[in-house]
């Protein structure tokens, strides 16, 4: 199935995908992942380096993304609570390299975050792996690296970036 | 029995400052608000900054000679590098001629650094050694030797903690740290080739005064109602924390530190289920070589108790689940900029280091389970301050900081859950910003 995914295809993910977060309709997000998932943001001063010897925003795998939607999802999630308004362009979707199973996509993002009469912009670029089953496509690693020196004036990576 | 509770209160004085208010016969120690939101509070505080010991950097952020990175501090750009000789440097980052931005990268390795508008060249050793043209500034006249880089006055090296004060003279490095020393010493201690920072530094920003970081830090009565969501993950992890015996200590020079027993689950030095069994190794060799190192009563102490540590005034460190530096830089009354490390023991093995990076990870910084609350917290109380300014009625402009006056009143130690760090923090800063203190 992978071998004959389209660039259409995998932009109707990704934009399905960003409505769901724009939503707040994080359970159907979740369902977007495969168990073997990652979720990463490296930091701004270090986008390239490898995640198992570097500090990282966010460096989730499966269960500690679960554990992420759960607790945005819970009233005590302070700095969401209320939820801020995003809103999310996704665009300039390119598809890489192809495996038996997977496939990578490259993105730009540009994303709105409205709360406390405060709008701020988080822009880089997606860099993430896809695998596709019976169900349709699914994230098997989903990367965003911000192209931001530091994050200001906005300051905390609280929703999904 | 009786004959304790009529002891004198030692140190127990009260305080009547535009700042801070202190009263030990009503256990009332109130802020003034003014001091989030005041331009000319900042700018004096900014005067003061320029004579008081900052951090700058761990020495290992410049491992190899000619490495440098940028960075401001107390709103000077400076360049952080070691020399070609491997000595740790601190200049401030403006051309000596006209005052540009002598290095524009943000970090690399040169030996020397040339300004693009005129070409004036220096070494990372200071000297200008290179002027296109020269004969406009004669030789004899010793013009390049006095427009040599701006070293900062002052520049010392504490365990890899490399600190600078802009001031020509003033207390040493070690009579600032005073009794601070100790705890940041019990961190360094974890490693006998010592500790180096991880790549990848926290860079972001707080809509809050930088006062209202050090108070948090220092606040361990937050954590339960703040952090609810994250002690909620935690709990599903299997990992147990409690305050009990948990103690807030007021250390000379506006330091403190928040001391944590009933913490288990420490990288490296205190092993729970949730590490793995390979860790449990670990953690007993590192415990072995600590104990033969520095004795078992210290190896006791700075294997298996948690720590928060405030050096006054832009640093804190974390010596908890893993070990993180924090750097605190005001840019206005009601925005400061934070970059942090995590730092781990030189040369850990790769397992650790990985165990390390994910258990820190999941609680800190801007994209953890918890730092956010804490920037939500900053930022609403630098939103709600706002609104009792230049209330009428006297006692409505002050925040209250009383929270276990009434146990230190008795004799008793302060706990970790209770407000004595805030409180020594704040009458530093009060003897400091009102010349009480030089």
């Amino acid at each position: 199935m992978i071998g004959t995914i389209t660039r259409q295809q995998v932009e109707d993910f990704l934009f399905q995908e960003a409505a769901l977060l724009d939503e707040w309709r994080l359970d159907e997000w979740l369902a977007l992942f495969d168990t073997s998932t990652t979720y990463e943001v490296p930091t701004t001063d270090r986008p390239n380096e490898d995640p198992h010897r570097s500090q990282y925003y966010v460096w989730d795998d499966y269960e500690l993304l679960s554990a992420r939607v759960k607790r945005l999802k819970s009233k005590h999630a302070h700095a969401e609570n209320p939820h801020s308004r995003t809103r999310r362009l996704v665009t300039n979707v390119r598809l890489g390299e192809r495996s038996d199973s997977s496939l990578e996509v490259r993105a730009a993002f540009l994303i709105y975050k409205i709360r406390d009469g405060n709008v701020d912009q988080f822009v880089g670029r997606y860099e993430h792996t896809l695998a596709a089953n019976g169900a349709g496509l699914k994230f098997r690693k989903r990367r965003a690296v911000l192209e931001l020196e530091v994050l200001r004036p906005g300051g905390r990576l609280s929703f999904i970036l | 029995m009786t004959q304790t509770t009529a002891a004198p209160r030692m140190n127990l004085v009260g305080r009547r400052s535009p700042y801070i208010f202190e009263d030990w016969d009503a256990r009332i120690f109130r802020v003034n608000r003014e001091v989030f939101r005041s331009d000319e509070i900042f700018a004096r505080e900014r005067r003061l900054w320029d004579r008081l010991w900052l951090y700058l950097g761990h020495e290992t952020e410049v491992p190899k000679p000619g490495d440098f990175k940028i960075r401001t501090l107390a709103g000077r750009p400076l360049i952080f590098t070691r020399d070609s000789k491997g000595q740790v440097r601190a200049y401030l980052n403006a051309c000596p001629h006209r005052g540009t931005i002598l290095c524009r990268e943000t970090e690399g390795n040169a030996k020397t650094y040339q300004c693009f508008y005129h070409a004036w060249t220096f070494a990372n050793t200071g000297e200008l050694v290179g002027i296109p043209d020269p004969g406009a500034y004669p030789p004899e006249r010793g013009f390049a030797a006095t427009m040599g880089l701006r070293g900062l006055p002052r520049v010392e090296n504490h365990r890899g903690f490399v600190f600078v004060s802009f001031a020509l003279d003033g207390p040493s490095l070690r009579e600032h740290l005073g009794d601070a020393r100790e705890y940041l010493d019990f961190m360094a201690d974890h490693s006998e080739r010592g500790l180096e920072v991880i790549p990848g530094t926290h860079l972001y920003s707080i809509r809050g005064n930088w006062k209202l970081a050090v108070e948090n830090a220092m606040d361990g009565y937050h954590f339960s109602p703040t952090h609810v969501t994250f002690v909620e993950y935690l709990k599903t992890t299997g990992y147990a924390t409690s305050d009990e015996g948990g103690r807030a200590i007021t250390l000379e020079n506006g330091h403190s530190v928040l001391v944590f027993s009933g913490h288990g689950g420490r990288v490296g030095m205190q092993w729970e289920p949730r590490f793995g069994e390979a860790e449990r190794l670990r953690v007993e060799e590192n415990v072995r070589e600590l104990t033969r190192r520095v004795g078992q009563e210290r190896a006791a102490r700075v294997s298996s108790t948690s720590r928060i540590l405030f050096i006054f005034p832009n640093l804190l460190l974390f010596d908890i689940e893993g070990l993180a530096a924090r750097q605190l830089e005001p840019i206005r009354p009601d925005f400061t900029e934070v970059r942090a490390w995590e730092l781990a023991p030189a040369g850990e093995s790769a397992e650790a280091r990985e165990l390390r990076i994910r258990i820190l990870g999941s609680f800190i910084g801007p994209g953890g389970l918890a730092t956010p609350d804490d920037v939500e917290a900053y930022e609403c109380v630098q939103r709600g301050v706002v609104a009792t300014a230049g209330d009428p009625r006297p006692e409505v402009d002050w925040s209250d900081i009383s929270r276990g006056m009434e146990r230190e009143s008795r004799g008793e130690p302060a706990r970790n859950v209770d407000e004595a760090g805030i409180r020594g923090f704040w009458r530093h800063w009060d003897d400091l910003v009102t010349g009480t203190k030089a």
